[in-house]
């Protein structure tokens, strides 16, 4: 698949090229803006990242994949900016926001005397959520308290579930990309996943609450 | 998308592992991302086959992960894009896209 692009790349052809920089710049952005303090910032080095992918395409050797060598050039004009703009700190030790504890509130479970220990007690349950995420009825309003939600996670939890689920980034991706073990990256995510979740949760309650799904 | 995966085929291997739901919540990342060891995964699949509020929970995970999907991400301004796409074709547009 790799090849196949590169050689449409290497061929002039346009709409290719169009399409990998509609499709990657978001998450060149992303990635920018942990190296450089503004988004104007961000912009000029996700344009240089391409000026020099433009630049030196004819030289790509294929030895890791396309988008890697991509975010690689990313990473090396995004730290120049970095260092000009005297922001270069290391990511994994500049945001001490590791935390331990349950994700969900325990007051939900059962007790280790029940005859069900660690079971959902009965107003603890998940409910289904009505109707669906993806519902016309909802979606807006989810997707808005999502935003201010990820607004509101812890900078690393934040950053990696935007890479993973808003960008789409892999799970290796996202690691060589921050340079964080596997177990970490899992780590943050599922933290970062969790709130995001109890809150859509509470989103539906409070719908429950003000009876707007008696139907 | 099935929300509850299939038991093992042979539930009378080591089956001593039991998940309980609060363990089945911190658990449900590395699940989705297929990362448990297999003897904590057969005992998760079991588990959600018993377990309905469990099968409610990760299916609103998905649904948080498919929302998060559809967030809307900055991305370049038109013009700065524009600009990109001329210098492209100006370096290698010169050549006929079917040679390659």
């Amino acid at each position: 698949m790799d090849d196949d692009l590169l050689a449409r790349l290497r061929a002039g052809d346009r709409t290719a090229f169009a399409d990998l920089v509609d499709g990657w710049s978001p998450a060149l952005l992303r990635v920018a803006r942990l190296y450089v303090s503004t988004p104007a910032s961000a912009e000029e080095v996700v344009q240089e990242t391409w000026l020099a992918v433009i630049g030196q395409l004819d030289r790509f050797e294929g030895r890791s994949s396309l988008k890697t060598w991509v975010f690689r050039i990313l990473e090396n004009v995004a730290r120049g900016r970095g260092r000009a703009e005297a922001r270069a700190v290391p990511w994994s030790s500049a945001f001490p926001d590791r935390e331990d504890g349950p994700t969900v509130d325990p007051a939900r479970f059962r007790g280790p005397d029940d005859r069900w220990p660690g079971g959902w007690t009965v107003a603890g349950r998940p409910q289904a959520w009505v109707p669906p995420a993806e519902d016309a009825a909802v979606a807006a309003e989810l997707r808005r308290q999502l935003g201010n939600a990820l607004a509101e996670l812890p900078a690393r939890q934040r950053t990696v579930v935007e890479l993973r689920d808003v960008h789409g980034l892999s799970a290796e991706e996202v690691c060589e990309q921050l340079r964080i073990s596997p177990a970490n990256q899992r780590i943050l995510l599922h933290r970062g996943r969790a709130r995001l979740r109890t809150r859509l949760e509470d989103v539906y309650r409070d719908r429950e609450g003000r009876g707007e799904e008696r139907a | 998308m099935r929300s509850v995966p299939e038991l093992p085929s042979d539930p009378s291997g080591d089956s001593a592992l039991v998940v309980a739901c609060r363990e089945f919540v911190e658990l449900v990342t590395e699940h989705l991302e297929g990362t448990l060891p297999d003897d904590v995964e057969r005992a998760v699949h079991t588990h959600l086959e018993l377990c309905g509020p469990c099968v409610e929970f990760l299916e609103q995970t998905r649904a948080t992960v498919r929302l998060l999907g559809t967030v809307p991400a900055p991305t370049l301004p038109p013009a700065a894009r524009d600009r990109l796409l001329d210098v492209y074709t100006r370096l290698h547009g010169g050549r006929s896209a079917g040679e390659a």
